[in-house]
Formats: structure tokens, C-alpha cells, sequence
């Protein structure tokens, strides 16, 4: 049992590390590749919010295309405890948490009973009407088309979050969720996300309680948005009503399958190439940028179904036959 | 009182003819083809250009555009369907989404790209402008009472181009053709009838609704980049709220959720998201939709 357990850490070390090292020395080395310091804890933040979503998409196969409700839910009640309570952003964090598990409770509910289709359709109408809600019934509290400003400088025990410390706490967060979420994809219950996917029906009629796994499956990756959401406001004091916005939900999803879904490494990948797409090449490209990045989703879609991790391994595999 | 709560009525009634004029082909896609087309505000709004384009041309004018218009846009839902979607019958429902939801942001971008972001103006023609003095007609109305002419023309176009969609379904070979193959598109094809290519006619309808959306309802909405994206989601609650794939139930549900908004417009925290609440309601209550067949989504 100990040698089995110790097995499964070691396979963790490896990509853990390896993922660690290359966001801890990002400052060292972006700038020589275009990008600019911020850029690179926007990226990291977009990241953390990728492996949560490819928790649901990928591996329990449900298409969400209303994430940035709990994105948004999260940012909004964080941004409110930085108004209204203190600049520390630890209970901050933790409400905008929490109140993204509720939310992902209730929506869950709600639309977990569909799957498919009709789950994406629903998934994005409940993300809009929050989006509508933020704008108009509750634009008091949340400022409604301005955004929520005039929010202080988040602090963490007398240390302002700015520049470097914003990127290296996010950095800490990420490689922390980026473990946790490989111990739930090799877990028992990461198996149960994966049977969802292959066969609904079937395991429910070997006796599992798939709606509980289900609502499991999708709080969880609602917990990775609502950690994305909290940190998107330390780093950036201000909430923009675009961050309950379907715009935001189907970013998430672009990059998730530009990079290859079901893959946790994809996803990431992909978000770093959407943001440095977004932020960096668009300085070429001009104003069509998402003209072209649009392209390039369908193209991918159509062709190369499991996005740049597919592209690798078919690249890999074409190298070796080559050798041969 | 009774002129306020029959303005409101027409109101409720007129935004339903937008909502049916849009889902309408939704739902014809959905119930036949079985694809949720992302992309079908991206056809409205592409269709509301065009109206644009054309009525304000010198060779044009929007005798033109009525007629021109939804041509157009059948030639394009043809062109998507054999160059498209065909391809994705066979892959997973998803792939579907994301594919069609890749060419709604292609096609907005693109027009963003060719016309800027801001609205443009779409002035409805002399013959449809101004008011309309209902008083008039409607004796049981007190005093004065006008409504914008275009809108009353709005909602008739929808209503024809409803009957006429069921004319279609019900009463001729074709119709009758489609409607098996909702039911049974193996069965068909055993039988020797080349089922593909009026599913592709099918979709090419289905989008060519959305022009007729497009150029007769661009005036009255906005014409800019965000227009499908902003029709999309309603027109998918109406689909839902209805019943997937009944069409019957879209164009009933397109006229509760018009009442509904236009009853509740003077509480505006309430208008805002009534269309979700009664999506909510429906959900829990009867989750296969006012008219959808039993046993679907249960």
C-alpha cells in the first residue's frame, strides 16, 4: 500500500516540477520572447482557471459555456469584501470562493439533469442572466456597466499585492492546484468523471449515484474559476461587468480545446498561447486578431480534434517512423 | 386603462414575432438536422447587413433587400451545410457547438473588420414609416392611440413566414418527406430517398428564416457585430422553453416570453430576467418544454 502510494507521488514529481520551474523563472525569461511583466500573471491566473475547466470538459466531457458565471461570482464578491471589509485579500479570497461553490450548487442543480447540448445551452443562458443581473437588477452593488472601481490596493499582512508579489502568490496557487488536480484525476472519483464521460447510462445502472459525482465534478472545476476570478481582482483592483460575460466563458473554452482537452497539460498550453495570441501577436496582426484566432479554433476543431497535444503526439510519432 | 394594457399586449405580441422570426429556424435545425447551430444570430446579424447594405445601394433599395436577402442567405445555409456542418453528423454533439460557435466569431469579427463596431443606421422605407392611427380601426380603443407602422408590419411578415413554413411542412411531398425524417432517417433512406440533400434544403430554409429576421428586423434591433450574440441566447431559451425541436412550442413560447417582457417592462429589475425565470420554471417543472414530445429531455 506505502509503495503504491509513493508510486503515485513520483509521477506527480516530474510534471509538477517541471510545470513549477517554468512559471517560477517566467520573469526571467518572457520578456525575451515579447511579452511584458503582468502579462505573465494574467497568463498564470488563466491557467489556473484551464485546469478546472478541463476537469469538466475534459475528462467528465461536459461543454460549459457559462463558466464565467462563477468566474464572475467569485470576482464581484471579492471585489466587494475588498470595498467593504478589508484590503486583506485572504477573506476576500475565501468569500469569492465560497460564493462561486454556491452559485456552482445551484446552477449545477439546475442544468446537470441535461447533458450534451442542451447542457451548453443552458450552461450559457443561466451565465447571461447573471450577466444581465449584474448590469441591471443589481447594478448597486455592482456598479453596473462601470464595473465595480475605487477598490483599494490589496494587502496580505502588511505586504502590498502588487507587480512580484501578485505573480508569485498566483504562481504558488497554481502549481498547488495544478497538483490538486492531478491527485483527482488519478484518484477513484477522477475515475468515476472519466466513466460520466464514456458512458452516463451504464454506470448508473451498476448502481452509482452518478448525479452526486456529476455535481462533484462540475463544483470542483467551479472552484478553479472562482480561485481565477478572486486572484483576476488582486491582480487588478477593479471588477468589469465583462467577467460574468458569455465573452469570458468562451475564452476559457477556445483555449481549452486549442490545446487539447482532456489533457490538463492542453489546456494550459492553450491559455498561455491564447493570451500571448491576445496580447503579444496582435501587435502584428492589428485589430483582426481575433479574426484570426477564430480561424484557427475552427480549423483546429475540424482538423486536429485534440488540439496542439494531438498535433505534438502526431509529430512525435511521425519523427520516431522517420528514424526508423 | 384598457388603451395601456392593450399597448402592452401589441408590444408583448410584436416582440414575440422578432423572437419567433429568429428561433423559428433554430428549431426547424435543431428538430431535423438535430444540430444546435451556434452560428445562427451570426446569420441574423449577417442578414441585417445586407439589409443594410442593399436598401441604402444605388442599384438596390429595399424592394431589393426583402427579396434578395433571404435568397442570399439560403445560398449561404446551403454552402454551410455541404461545406460544413455534413461533416460533423457523425462527431461527438460538442464538436457541432464549437465548430459553429468558431464561425460565429469568425463572421462577427469579419464584419466588425468591414464595418467598425458601431451601429449602423437602418432606416425602415417610406412605405413603412411612421405611425399608424389604431383608434381608428379598433373602436373599443378611447381617445388616441398610434403605433410605429413598422412594427405592425414586422409582426405580420412573421406571422405570414410561420404559416407558410407549416404550409410548407404539412401540405406538400416535401414537408411530408422532412417530417419522416425527423422521425425515422434510416428508415427513409432504406426506402431509397436521398434524405441528405433536403436536410441540407432543411438547413438552407432554416437559415434563410433568420435573413427574413435579419433584414425585417434589423430595423427595429441594432445592426453591429454583437447583435448575434445578443439575439442568440434568447432565441435558444425560446427553444427551450418550447420544447426541443417543436416547432409549434417555439412559436408559442416566442409569444409568452414577448407578453411576459413587455407585462413586466415597468418593473425594469423584473423585464431585465423574466425570459430566465421562466426558463428556470419550465426547467423544473416540465423540463421537455411546453410542447416537446414526452420522453425527451427527461
Amino acid at each position: 500500500m506505502n509503495s503504491a502510494n509513493s508510486a503515485f507521488y513520483k509521477k506527480d514529481i516530474l510534471p509538477v516540477g517541471a510545470f513549477a520551474a517554468v512559471l517560477l523563472t517566467m520573469p526571467f525569461w518572457f520578456e525575451y520572447v515579447g511579452g511584458y511583466s503582468g502579462l505573465d500573471t494574467k497568463i498564470v491566473i488563466w491557467i489556473i482557471f484551464a485546469i478546472g475547466f478541463d476537469i469538466l470538459l475534459g475528462y467528465m466531457g461536459f461543454l460549459s459555456f457559462g463558466h464565467a458565471a462563477f468566474f464572475g461570482t467569485s470576482a464581484y464578491f471579492t471585489g466587494l469584501m475588498l470595498l467593504h471589509y478589508s484590503d486583506n485579500i485572504l477573506p476576500a479570497i475565501a468569500v469569492g470562493v465560497i460564493s462561486a461553490i454556491i452559485m456552482a450548487f445551484i446552477i449545477g442543480f439546475l442544468t446537470l439533469k441535461r447533458t450534451g447540448i442542451y447542457f451548453s445551452i443552458l450552461t450559457l443562458a443561466f451565465g447571461e442572466m447573471l450577466h444581465s443581473m449584474v448590469l441591471s437588477t443589481l447594478q448597486d452593488w455592482t456598479g453596473g456597466d462601470n464595473g465595480l472601481t475605487g477598490l483599494p490596493t490589496p494587502m496580505l499582512f502588511g505586504l502590498k499585492m502588487q507587480g512580484d508579489n501578485v505573480f508569485y502568490l498566483t504562481v504558488i496557487v497554481a502549481i498547488v492546484m495544478y497538483y490538486i488536480a492531478r491527485r483527482i484525476i488519478s484518484s477513484p472519483f477522477g475515475l468515476m468523471l472519466k466513466a460520466i464521460k464514456s458512458n452516463q447510462v451504464r454506470l448508473e445502472y451498476t448502481g452509482v449515484h452518478v448525479a452526486r459525482y456529476k455535481l462533484m465534478g462540475f463544483v470542483i472545476s467551479a472552484v478553479y474559476a472562482g480561485v481565477a476570478g478572486a486572484l483576476m481582482i488582486v491582480y487588478e483592483p477593479y471588477v468589469a461587468s465583462e467577467f460574468m460575460g458569455w465573452h469570458l466563458s468562451g475564452q476559457v473554452v477556445i483555449m481549452s480545446v486549442l490545446g487539447g482537452v482532456g489533457t490538463l497539460f492542453g489546456p494550459m498550453l492553450g491559455a498561455a498561447f491564447m493570451l500571448y495570441f491576445e496580447n503579444v501577436v496582435s501587435v502584428t496582426i492589428g485589430e483582426q486578431w481575433l479574426l484570426v484566432l477564430g480561424a484557427i479554433f475552427m480549423l483546429t476543431v475540424i482538423f486536429l480534434p485534440g488540439g496542439f497535444v494531438e498535433a505534438g503526439s502526431k509529430i512525435k510519432k511521425k519523427l520516431m517512423g522517420g528514424s526508423k | 386603462m384598457i388603451n395601456s394594457i392593450f399597448l402592452q399586449f401589441l408590444t408583448g405580441i410584436q416582440l414575440g414575432a422578432i423572437y419567433v422570426l429568429i428561433s423559428l429556424g433554430l428549431a426547424l435545425i435543431f428538430g431535423t438536422l438535430g444540430v444546435v447551430n451556434f452560428a445562427h444570430g451570426a446569420m441574423f446579424m449577417v442578414a441585417a447587413y445586407l439589409g443594410v447594405v442593399i436598401s441604402q445601394a444605388e442599384w438596390g433599395g429595399w424592394g431589393m433587400a426583402i427579396v434578395l436577402v433571404p435568397i442570399i442567405l439560403f445560398v449561404l445555409g446551403l454552402a454551410m451545410e455541404r461545406g460544413l456542418i455534413r461533416f460533423f453528423y457523425t462527431r461527438p454533439h460538442t464538436d457541432q457547438i464549437l465548430v459553429t460557435f468558431g464561425l460565429a466569431i469568425v463572421l462577427q469579427e469579419a464584419l466588425k473588420w468591414g464595418f467598425g463596431a458601431n451601429n449602423l443606421p437602418f432606416a425602415t422605407p417610406d412605405w413603412g414609416s411612421g405611425i399608424m392611427r389604431l383608434h381608428d380601426y379598433l373602436p373599443f380603443l378611447e381617445g388616441f392611440v398610434a403605433y410605429p407602422k413598422w412594427r405592425l408590419i414586422l409582426t405580420a411578415v412573421s406571422l405570414i413566414t410561420v404559416a407558410g413554413l407549416f404550409a410548407l411542412l404539412q401540405f406538400t411531398t416535401f414537408g411530408l418527406v422532412v417530417r419522416a425524417g425527423m422521425r425515422d432517417s434510416e428508415m427513409l433512406r432504406l426506402l431509397g430517398i436521398n434524405i441528405s440533400q433536403r436536410f441540407a434544403i432543411v438547413f438552407a430554409l432554416g437559415v434563410s428564416i433568420a435573413g427574413i429576421a435579419g433584414v425585417w428586423g434589423g430595423p427595429v434591433t441594432q445592426v453591429d457585430p454583437g447583435i448575434g450574440m445578443v439575439f442568440l441566447v434568447p432565441s435558444f431559451l425560446v427553444v427551450v422553453i418550447g420544447g426541443m425541436g417543436s416547432l409549434p412550442g417555439a412559436v408559442l413560447a416566442s409569444f409568452i416570453i414577448g407578453l411576459a417582457i413587455s407585462f413586466s417592462a415597468t418593473i425594469p429589475a423584473l423585464a431585465n430576467i423574466i425570459v430566465y425565470l421562466i426558463a428556470i420554471l419550465i426547467l423544473l417543472f416540465r423540463p421537455r418544454g411546453l410542447m416537446g414530445q414526452k420522453g425527451v429531455m427527461e
